[in-house]
C-alpha cells in the first residue's frame, strides 16, 4: 500500500501516499491546518471539528483529520467561511467550562490559547456557562481539572492505544459529557493507572497537569505519543 | 410445521384464508398500542366474555392499527357475503348492539355513529382479498376524507391481518416473494430490480437501497451483516412501530429476501426498548417463522441459512445514526464516528454491513412481487412509491398516513387532515421531526419528496408531520427542538455539544424578550456553523428548526425581542395573560374584572378607560380575541369579558358618575409639553391616538371630512348594535382632555399634508378604508344597485334611502350582514348571496345568527354573475352561477369553482358588499411609500411612514380590519410618537396604582358563561333599538368570579 | 478645540491593569499631552462626566454598583474599551460564578470569619449572581485581553483611538 497520489492543497500540488489523511499529508508539507483533538501517533476521531476544509467537488465540509487522500483530490484549507466557523468553534470551547488563563498552570504553553490567538479572538460572543466542576487531586503525582478539560479524548487515547491501560472514558452525554478515570472513580484509586504520565503529555491544556507547577510553568511533551508510535511500528 | 417445499406452502396459504376469511362472523379489534391506549383491551375482553356468555360462533381476533389514531378503537366486524366493515371510537357498550345486529343482515348495522366505512375488497399487493358487497348506506373506505387518496404499500397488511398468526401472513400472499427468489431468481437480478424500482431509505437519508445493498454484496468476507433500524425515536413519530406491531413478518421478510441476495447470514433488528408491543410482536414472529421453516438454517427448503435477532435500543435519540447504533450493538456507547470507512466496509464487530429503516424493508416483498415498474408509477421521478408520515398537531384527523412520495402538503393537512382542530387557521408544518424544518402555509403547495423538501431547509426525515396554527410561538417551537436535540447529542464534536447548548441559551433569551437585534444574527451564523461542521446527522439537521424558522418567520423572532411580544401567547414572561396578549388594546383585563368583582365600579371604569377609550363602543362591536384564548373554556366556556366592561363602561358614562370620572381622568394627565400634533382621521384609531397623546400632555388637533367624530363607529355601525348616544358620551371625555377637532377639513386637498407638515411636530393619519371595492360585474350601473358603506352611511345619517321591497346582499362580511339587517329594519325582504359555505363568512358568527332570527334568507356556494335589469334601467333580478367546492387555497379554505348551474333571484335592490379600501387619491398624493395593496408603507414597530415625523395607522395600512385591531394601532402609535417627541418611553407612567387581590381563586365561580340577553327577535325589525340589552350587574359581577386570573405567576417562577 | 476625554474605571479586578496603564512610563505623558484624563482613580470627579471619548473600563462586572458605573460609563462615553482578563473574560471574579452568592457570603463572612460574623449588608452594593465579562452587560468597542495587558498593548490602544482609528489587536496579545 505504498500508492502514490497528486493532491492540491490551497492550490500547491503535493505528492501524497494512497491512505494518508488530508491533515497528515498537510502538516508533513508545512500546511497548517488547526485541529484540536488531532495527534499525531493516536488514531483520528474528528471531534474538534477544528479541522474542517473544502475539498472541491464535495458540497459539504471535510474534518482533515479522517479524509483520506484520493488522486486528484484538491483541498482548500483557510476559506473565510472556514476560519468564521473555526473562530466559533474556539469560542465555543472557551465558553463550555472556566477557561482563566491566569491562573493556569500552562498559560503560555496551551494549544487552545494559542489556537484562539492564530485565529484573532479577543473576546467570546456567546454567554459563558460557568459550570461548577470538580478538580481532581487524588493522584500522588498527576491533577485532572475539569474546568480546563475540552473533551478532546486525546488522553483516552494514549491510554488506550499507546499505554494500553484504558484508563480514560468519557462519561454523560451532550453537554454533561465528562472525562471518567475507571468508572467515576478518583483518578488516585484507579488500580488500572499505572502513572505514566503520557496522558497528561498528550492533554492540550492545562487540565491535566504534573503536580508541583505554578501558573505557566507546566510545559508538555508533545512528542511522547508520537515517538512511541514511531519507534514501535520502527520495530 | 415446517414448510420444505410448495405443497407444505401452498397448505398453510389455504388454512390462513380459512382464518382470515371463515365460514363465521369474523370480529378484529385494532390493538396496537394506539388502540390499547384507547381503550381497545377493554373492548376486546368485552367481545370475548359476551360472545362466551351466548355461545355464538364468531372468530375474535386482535389486530394491528388501520392508522386513523384521532378514531380508535378501531374494530373490523365482517360476515361471510358481505363486505368488511370498519367501526370506530368502539367503546364496551357497543359490544352489544354490534353482537346483536351480527348475522341478520343488511337492516341491522352496528349503530350509525360507530360505522366508518367498509371495504368490499383489498389488495395486499402480494395477494388479493375479496369480502363481498352490500351496505350500500355505508361510505367506502376510499371516501372517508382521512382515506382518501392513501395509497397503502407499506401498511397494506396494517389492521387487517393478526400479526400474532404466520398463516394469516401467509394467507396474504406473505413469504411468496421470499418463496419465488429462493426459487428463480439470482441476487443480481433482485438488486436490479431494487434499483430500478429506485426505492429510497425510508429513515431520512434518501440513499439508493438497491446502490446500498449492491455495495454489501459486493464487500468481501463470509459473515455480513444485516440491520434493521428501528430505533424510531422522533417525537411525534411511531410509523415504525406500527408497522411492527401490526405486521411484523413484512419486516422479515424484507430482511430474508436482502440476506440472500447481498450473501448475508445475520440480521439484527435494532428497535427501542420503549416499544415493548413490538418487541413482543416481533419475537413472537419470529419465533413462529423459525417454526415454520422461513428463518433460520435451510429456508423454505431452499438451502439459504439467515437468522434474525432483536437488540433493544437503551433509549438515546443518537443511536439511530448508523454508526452510533453500531457502537451500540458491539455494547459501546452510542457515539457516531467518522467515515469512512462506511459500514459496507466495516460495520457490526468490524463485518460488513447495511442497515435500513424499517420501512424501506416494509416496501422489499410488493418490489420482489409486482416488479419495479409498477412502483416507480406511484410517487414523483426522483422519489419514488409511497411515505408513511404521522400527521399529528393543530390537525383535525390525526394518525397515519401513507401518501405518494410528491403529494403537495396541503393535500395532507386541509384534504386528509381535514384542517385545523376546531377549524383554527393553520400557520406551518413542521417535517422530519426535531431536525426537520418549519414550513410556512403560503408554502403548502410544496410536494413532499426528499429534494424539494431539503431545497426549503426541510427533511423528509423519518415521516413525522406536526401541524401548528396561531397558538403556536414559532420561537419557542424552534427552542422546544433544540431542547430536545441538544439533550440528545452524545456530546464527541464541539459544535452539536457546544454549539446546540449556546443555541439554546440564546433561543431562552429570544422566549423570555432580552435577546437583542444582533443575535439574530449571531443565532443565525451558530447554526450555520452547526449544521456545517457536526459530525453527525443528529447535529448537522438539528439546527434545521432554527434556520427555517429565522427564514420563514423571521418577523416573530423580531416581534419577541423590539415589541416583546409573542403573537401566539406562549411566551409567558411577554404577556400578562392569555386575554391581555390577544386584546389589540392589551387591556389588563383581569384587573377591570377583579375591580368589579370588589365592586369597585369606578376604579373599575378607570382601569378600562385607561387601557381603551372607546370601552363602550369596543364593549359592543368588538370581536373579541379575548374569547378564543381565555383559559377557563377548558372548562366550561370563556369568561364574558367584553360584555362586563361594556356594563363598566355603561355604568359611568351613562350616570351620574360621568363628571367625577372625567375629573379623575384628567387626574392622569401630564403636564403640557408644548408639542402640537395634527391627527388626520376622527375614527376608532384617530380618536384613541388623540385621547393618548392628550394624555401625554400634547396639544392634538384632530381633522376629518365628515360633520362629526367616530368615522365607521359613526357612520358605518347601524344603530341597533352601537347606539350612537354612547359614542358621544365617549367622544365627549376625549374632548375634555383637550383634544381639539376640526370637521369637513379635507386634508390632502385644503390644507395639503405639506401646509400641516410645517403647523405640526408630528402628523398621524388614520383615514380608514371608505372606498367600496366594485366587483366587476355586468349590470352595477343600473339603478337599485347601492354600494354597502354608502348605503349604511346614508341611514345612519337619517336621509332617504332608495331601497326596494326585495333586496339581495353580495358578500359575507360584517358590512354585508349590517346591510342586510338595516335593510330588513327598512321592511324589506333581504337575501344574502355568499360565494363560499356559512363557516368561511369573516362576519362575527352572532351576528349571522341574527341576521337569520330577524328573517334574513342566506344562499350559500353562489356567485353572482350579473344583474339584470327592465327597459328605464332598473334591478329586476339577479343571476348567481352555483359554485362548488375545489381544491384548498392557502387560507384553508376550499377554493368556490363556478358550475353551470345558473340560479335566478327576483329583486330590486341589490347591496355590494365584497370589501372595502383605502382612498388611492389619498395615498398618491401623500408622496409617501406606499405598498402593493395600495395601503400606506410603515415602519412595523414606529409606524413611521417613508416621510420623517409622519406615521399612519388602522385600516390606512392593514387594509380593511375591524374596530379593535384600529384602535390598537392607534394607541401603538400615540407611544411612539410620545417617545419620538419626548424620547422616553412615558405609556407606563400614565397608569396609576391600583392596589387589588392579586390571589388565585381556590374555587373559581362555578357559573355557566352569562350572555345578555336580547330583544326578540320579530320586536327588534321594528325600530333601531339596541338589540343586546347586556349584562346585569349581577350577572356581570358573577361573570367576573369565573375569571381564573391567568396574570397571577407564583413567585418560584 | 478641547482636548479628547479619557475615563478609566475599575470594577471588580485587582486594579493591576491600572498598574499596566501607569506602566507605560514616559507614553503616559504623550497620551496626556493628547487627551485629558477626567475620570478614574487618580482623578477627583466623583461622578463618569458627559461627553467622555474614550472609556477604560477594568475589572468584571460583579455588583450592582459595577453594573451602574458600566452603565453610566457606556451611557456617556463614545468608545468603551474592556481592559484586561477580568473585563474581557470574567477571569479570576468569575470563578465564583458556580456558587450561589448567598452560599458565597456565608462562607466568606460567617463561616470564615474569625470575628463578629455575619454577612455584610450596610453600606455595601449587592453581589450579582454572577460575576461577567463586561459585554455581557454593556456594548463594548474595544477588547484588551491580558492579565494585565502589557503596556504598550495599551499605548497601541489609546493612540489608535485618539488617532479616531479601531485598534486591530487580532493576533498581537495573548488571549486570555
Amino acid at each position: 500500500m505504498t500508492e502514490k497520489v497528486k493532491v492540491r492543497i490551497d492550490g500547491e500540488v503535493i505528492a501524497a501516499t494512497a491512505g494518508q489523511t488530508i491533515l497528515q499529508v498537510a502538516r508533513a508539507n508545512n500546511k497548517y491546518i488547526p485541529a484540536l483533538c488531532y495527534m499525531e501517533g493516536l488514531s483520528a476521531v474528528g471531534a474538534c471539528r477544528l479541522c474542517m476544509v473544502e475539498v472541491s467537488g464535495v458540497a459539504r465540509l471535510l474534518p482533515a483529520c479522517t479524509t483520506p487522500v484520493q488522486e486528484g483530490l484538491a483541498v482548500a484549507t483557510s476559506s473565510p467561511q472556514l476560519q468564521s466557523y473555526r473562530k466559533i468553534a474556539l469560542e465555543l470551547l472557551f465558553a463550555e467550562r472556566n477557561h482563566v488563563c491566569a491562573v493556569c498552570v500552562s498559560s503560555g504553553h496551551c494549544e487552545l490559547q494559542t489556537l484562539a490567538q492564530d485565529h484573532g479572538i479577543t473576546h467570546i460572543r456567546y454567554p459563558y456557562n460557568f459550570p461548577r466542576l470538580s478538580v481532581d487531586t487524588s493522584h500522588p503525582r498527576y491533577v485532572l481539572d475539569h474546568n480546563r478539560c475540552v473533551l478532546c479524548s486525546r488522553c483516552v487515547r494514549t491510554c488506550d492505544e499507546i499505554e494500553g491501560a484504558h484508563v480514560w472514558d468519557i462519561a454523560g452525554r451532550g453537554i454533561n459529557s465528562r472525562l471518567v478515570s475507571e468508572l467515576k472513580r478518583p483518578w488516585g484509586e484507579a488500580t488500572s493507572c499505572t502513572s505514566c504520565g503520557k496522558c497528561v503529555q498528550a492533554c492540550p491544556t492545562g487540565a491535566m497537569a504534573e503536580k508541583g507547577f505554578g501558573v505557566e510553568e507546566m510545559t508538555k511533551q508533545r512528542t511522547v505519543v508520537s515517538r512511541l508510535t514511531t519507534m514501535r511500528e520502527g520495530q | 410445521m415446517m414448510i420444505q417445499d410448495f405443497a407444505a406452502f401452498s397448505a398453510v396459504r389455504e388454512a390462513g384464508l380459512a382464518k382470515l376469511l371463515p365460514s363465521k362472523p369474523r370480529i378484529a379489534v385494532g390493538m396496537g398500542t394506539c388502540g390499547s391506549g384507547n381503550g381497545a383491551e377493554a373492548v376486546y375482553s368485552a367481545f370475548a366474555s359476551e360472545i362466551d356468555a351466548r355461545g355464538l360462533d364468531v372468530q375474535l381476533v386482535p389486530v394491528g392499527c388501520f392508522g386513523f389514531c384521532a378514531e380508535e378503537p378501531l374494530v373490523n366486524v365482517w360476515v361471510p357475503g358481505h363486505p368488511l366493515l370498519m367501526l370506530h371510537r368502539v367503546q364496551p357498550n357497543h359490544v352489544d348492539d354490534i353482537l346483536n345486529g351480527l348475522g341478520l343482515g343488511e337492516g341491522h348495522l352496528p349503530p350509525t355513529e360507530i360505522v366508518l366505512c367498509k371495504i368490499e375488497e383489498w389488495d395486499h399487493l402480494t395477494g388479493h382479498v375479496k369480502y363481498g358487497t352490500g351496505y350500500p348506506d355505508v361510505p367506502n373506505w376510499t371516501e372517508v376524507p382521512f382515506f382518501n387518496g392513501q395509497v397503502k404499500i407499506v401498511l397494506r397488511n396494517c389492521g387487517l391481518i393478526n400479526p400474532d398468526d404466520i398463516e394469516e401472513y401467509i394467507a396474504v400472499g406473505g413469504y411468496s416473494a421470499l418463496y419465488k427468489v429462493l426459487i428463480d431468481q439470482t441476487p443480481d437480478a433482485v438488486i436490479e430490480q431494487i434499483k430500478a424500482s429506485k426505492l429510497r431509505g425510508r429513515g431520512g437519508a434518501g440513499y439508493l437501497t438497491g446502490n446500498k445493498w449492491e455495495f454489501l454484496a459486493k464487500a468481501a468476507g463470509p459473515e455480513k451483516y444485516l440491520v434493521c433500524n428501528a430505533d424510531e425515536g422522533d417525537p411525534g413519530a411511531y410509523m415504525n412501530r406500527n408497522e411492527i406491531e401490526s405486521d411484523p413478518h413484512s419486516l422479515l421478510e424484507g430482511m430474508l429476501i436482502a440476506g440472500f441476495v447481498t450473501g448475508a447470514n445475520k440480521g439484527i433488528v435494532y428497535v427501542r426498548a420503549e416499544y415493548p408491543l413490538a418487541v413482543l410482536r416481533l419475537e413472537h414472529a419470529i419465533e413462529q417463522a423459525r417454526e415454520y421453516g422461513v428463518l433460520g438454517d435451510n429456508v423454505l427448503g431452499r438451502g439459504f441459512d439467515f437468522h434474525i435477532e432483536t437488540v433493544e435500543g437503551a433509549g438515546a435519540f443518537v443511536c439511530g445514526e448508523e454508526t452510533a447504533l453500531i457502537a451500540s450493538l458491539e455494547s459501546e456507547s452510542g457515539r457516531p464516528r467518522s467515515r469512512p470507512p462506511f459500514p459496507a466496509q466495516k460495520g457490526v464487530f468490524g463485518k460488513p454491513t447495511n442497515i435500513n429503516n424499517v420501512e424501506t424493508w416494509y416496501n422489499v416483498a410488493p418490489i420482489v412481487s409486482k416488479g419495479p415498474a409498477w412502483f416507480t408509477e406511484t410517487g414523483s421521478a426522483k422519489s419514488a412509491g409511497t411515505k408513511v408520515f404521522s400527521l399529528v398537531g393543530k390537525v383535525h384527523s390525526t394518525g397515519l398516513v401513507e401518501m405518494p412520495l410528491g403529494t403537495p402538503l396541503s393535500k395532507f393537512i386541509y384534504a386528509i387532515g381535514e384542517g385545523g382542530t376546531n377549524g383554527r387557521d393553520i400557520k406551518a408544518v413542521q417535517t422530519g421531526g426535531p431536525s426537520g424544518g418549519c414550513i410556512p402555509v403560503d408554502m403548502f403547495d410544496t410536494p413532499v419528496d426528499y429534494e424539494t423538501l431539503a431545497q426549503i431547509g426541510s427533511i423528509m426525515g423519518s415521516g413525522g408531520m406536526v401541524v401548528m396554527d396561531a397558538d403556536n410561538c414559532m420561537v419557542d417551537v424552534a427552542r422546544y427542538f433544540i431542547e430536545f436535540t441538544h439533550s440528545e447529542s452524545c456530546g464527541k464534536c464541539v459544535p452539536c455539544r457546544v454549539g446546540l447548548d449556546k443555541a439554546l441559551r440564546m433561543l431562552n433569551g429570544f422566549t423570555l424578550g432580552t435577546a437583542t437585534n444582533e443575535d439574530l444574527g449571531a443565532l443565525d451564523e451558530l447554526c450555520r456553523m452547526v449544521r456545517d461542521t457536526s459530525l453527525c446527522g443528529l447535529g448537522q439537521s438539528a439546527p434545521n428548526p432554527v434556520l427555517t424558522s429565522l427564514r420563514h418567520f423571521r418577523q416573530e423572532f423580531e416581534d419577541h425581542i423590539l415589541a416583546k411580544r409573542c403573537r401566539a401567547g406562549v411566551c409567558e414572561d411577554l404577556a400578562l395573560s392569555p386575554c391581555e396578549n390577544s386584546c389589540p388594546l392589551h387591556m389588563n383585563i383581569p384587573r377591570f374584572l377583579q375591580l368589579y368583582k370588589e365592586e369597585r365600579v369606578e376604579d373599575a371604569f378607570l382601569s378600562v378607560i385607561l387601557d381603551n377609550p372607546l370601552p363602550a363602543s369596543t364593549g359592543r362591536v368588538c370581536q373579541h380575541p379575548c374569547d378564543n384564548r381565555c383559559r377557563r373554556a377548558a372548562i366550561d366556556e370563556p369568561v364574558n369579558m367584553r360584555d362586563v366592561h361594556r356594563l363598566i363602561a355603561d355604568e359611568v358614562l351613562l350616570s351620574d358618575k360621568f363628571e367625577t370620572m372625567v375629573g379623575r381622568v384628567l387626574e392622569r394627565k401630564l403636564k403640557p409639553t408644548g408639542h402640537e400634533v395634527a391627527i388626520i382621521g376622527a375614527g376608532p384609531t384617530g380618536l384613541t391616538c388623540a385621547y393618548y397623546l392628550a394624555l401625554f400632555g400634547h396639544s392634538v388637533t384632530v381633522y376629518d371630512s365628515r360633520p362629526a367624530a367616530g368615522g365607521m363607529l359613526r357612520y358605518a355601525l347601524p344603530e341597533y348594535r352601537l347606539p350612537k348616544a354612547v359614542l358621544d358620551k365617549e367622544i365627549e371625555l376625549i374632548e375634555r382632555l383637550g383634544v381639539k377637532f376640526q370637521f369637513n377639513v379635507n386634508v390632502g386637498e385644503a390644507p395639503t399634508l405639506n401646509d400641516v407638515a410645517h403647523q405640526y411636530d408630528a402628523v398621524f393619519m388614520a383615514i380608514g378604508t371608505w372606498k367600496e371595492a366594485w366587483v366587476y360585474l355586468p349590470g352595477t350601473e343600473l339603478t337599485g344597485v347601492i354600494p354597502a358603506l354608502p348605503f349604511l352611511e346614508s341611514v345612519s345619517r337619517d336621509a332617504q334611502v332608495p331601497v326596494g321591497k326585495n333586496v339581495v346582499v353580495i358578500g359575507g362580511g360584517n358590512a354585508a350582514i349590517d346591510s342586510a339587517r338595516t335593510a330588513r329594519r327598512l321592511g324589506a325582504d333581504v337575501t344574502v348571496v355568499y360565494r363560499r359555505e356559512r363557516k368561511d363568512m369573516p362576519a362575527i358568527p352572532e351576528e349571522i345568527e341574527a341576521a337569520e332570527h330577524e328573517g334574513t334568507k342566506f344562499i350559500y356556494l353562489a356567485a353572482p354573475h350579473r344583474i339584470l335589469g327592465d327597459k328605464n334601467g332598473q334591478v329586476v333580478a339577479i343571476e348567481a352561477v352555483r359554485t362548488k367546492l375545489g381544491e384548498f387555497d392557502t387560507s384553508g379554505r376550499r377554493r368556490p369553482v363556478p358550475t353551470d348551474e345558473v340560479s335566478r333571484i327576483e329583486c330590486d335592490t341589490v347591496i355590494l358588499a365584497v370589501g372595502e379600501k383605502v382612498d388611492p387619491d389619498f395615498c398618491k398624493a401623500s408622496g409617501l411609500k406606499i405598498k402593493e395593496g395600495g395601503t400606506i408603507e410603515v415602519d412595523r414597530y414606529s409606524l413611521e411612514t417613508s416621510r420623517e415625523r409622519f406615521y399612519a395607522g388602522g385600516d390606512l395600512i392593514t387594509g380593511a380590519s375591524n374596530v379593535s385591531n384600529a384602535m390598537g394601532i392607534g394607541k401603538k402609535a400615540a407611544r411612539n410618537i410620545d417617545k419620538r417627541l419626548m424620547d422616553q418611553e412615558r405609556a407606563p407612567s400614565l397608569i396609576p396604582d391600583f392596589e387589588y387581590q392579586m390571589e388565585t381563586p381556590e374555587t373559581p365561580s362555578e357559573c355557566a358563561r352569562h350572555v345578555p340577553a336580547e330583544m326578540p327577535a320579530a320586536e327588534r325589525v321594528q325600530s333601531y333599538a339596541e338589540v343586546s340589552l347586556g349584562l346585569t350587574p349581577v350577572a356581570a359581577l358573577e361573570e367576573t368570579s369565573r375569571c381564573l386570573r391567568c396574570d397571577i405567576r407564583s413567585a418560584e417562577r | 478645540m478641547d482636548k479628547p476625554k479619557i475615563g478609566t474605571c475599575w470594577l471588580d479586578g485587582c486594579s493591576g491593569c491600572h498598574m499596566s496603564l501607569l506602566d507605560m512610563d514616559e507614553g503616559i505623558i504623550a497620551v496626556l499631552a493628547r487627551a485629558d484624563i477626567v475620570f478614574g482613580p487618580l482623578v477627583d470627579a466623583q461622578e463618569w462626566p458627559e461627553g467622555v471619548d474614550v472609556a477604560v473600563i477594568e475589572g468584571a462586572v460583579s455588583s450592582t454598583d459595577d453594573l451602574k458605573l458600566a452603565q453610566t460609563a457606556r451611557a456617556r462615553s463614545k468608545v468603551v474599551v474592556a481592559l484586561g482578563d477580568c473585563a474581557v473574560t470574567g477571569n479570576v471574579p468569575s470563578m465564583r460564578n458556580g456558587i450561589p452568592t448567598r452560599k458565597l457570603l456565608e462562607r466568606v463572612y460567617v463561616e470564615g470569619a474569625t470575628a463578629r460574623p455575619g454577612v455584610p449588608t450596610d453600606g455595601v452594593p449587592a453581589l450579582l449572581k454572577q460575576a461577567e465579562p463586561l459585554h455581557a452587560a454593556i456594548d463594548v468597542d474595544v477588547h484588551v485581553p491580558g492579565c494585565p495587558p502589557k503596556p504598550n498593548a495599551i499605548l497601541l490602544v489609546l493612540n489608535e483611538l485618539l488617532e479616531g482609528r479601531k485598534p486591530d489587536l487580532g493576533s498581537k496579545l495573548r488571549f486570555g
